[in-house]
């Protein structure tokens, strides 16, 4: 997780950054504060949203293999963000989707295995061409 | 389902043709109030950020 240090690039560009997590709001608050995000968080308990998105469950291997584990320990080290205790639905991938008022999706990247998340940048342009069109 | 709900087998992400399904989904806000997603995007466009899990 790293687009909240990226929040002012976004908002300059004239779009709105949200993150969608499970559980409950008690649980995304706790997770909101003990990680310092300050960006709206809405939680989808029923994962309704999940799968409208596109947005898969993955394998043992997804989410357990070398390539995870690997980022997973860079990660860690960068970020200073460990692995704790699991709240949603553990094997459920994430993603990234730019909606525009017309309901059109400007851009998708939608997780392959767990460590599979877009550069910031690729987001920006898409949320920046989304904006100007 | 398998271990911690994992999928026995590879699946393929599927993104949406176009965000309607999506707009009509009803998520929470902190204050656990109901929001359609679409209001998220009506007025300017929205990176939809969907989290892993927390942790």
């Amino acid at each position: 997780m790293q687009l909240h240090r990226d929040r002012d690039r976004f908002e300059a560009a004239g779009v709105r950054l949200v993150l969608i997590g499970q559980g409950t709001p008690a649980q995304a608050r706790h997770f909101a504060e003990t990680l310092n995000v300050d960006l709206p968080i809405f939680v989808d308990a029923r994962r309704e949203a999940y799968r409208a998105a596109g947005t898969k469950v993955g394998t043992v291997g997804e989410l357990l293999g070398p390539r995870s584990v690997l980022r997973g320990v860079q990660r860690a080290v960068t970020d200073r963000v460990y692995p704790g205790r699991t709240v949603g639905h553990p094997a459920q991938l994430g993603g990234v989707l730019v909606v525009r008022p017309d309901d059109s999706i400007a851009y998708a990247h939608l997780a392959d295995d767990a460590s599979d998340n877009p550069p910031n940048d690729e987001v920006l342009a898409a949320a920046r061409a989304a904006a100007q069109r | 389902m398998s271990l911690l709900g994992t999928a026995r087998r590879r699946q393929s992400t599927h993104a949406p043709a176009d965000a309607r399904e999506l707009g009509a989904a009803v998520v929470r806000d902190l204050d656990d109030r109901e929001v359609r997603l679409r209001e998220l995007w009506r007025d300017r466009p929205a990176v939809l950020v969907f989290l892993r899990h927390y942790g």
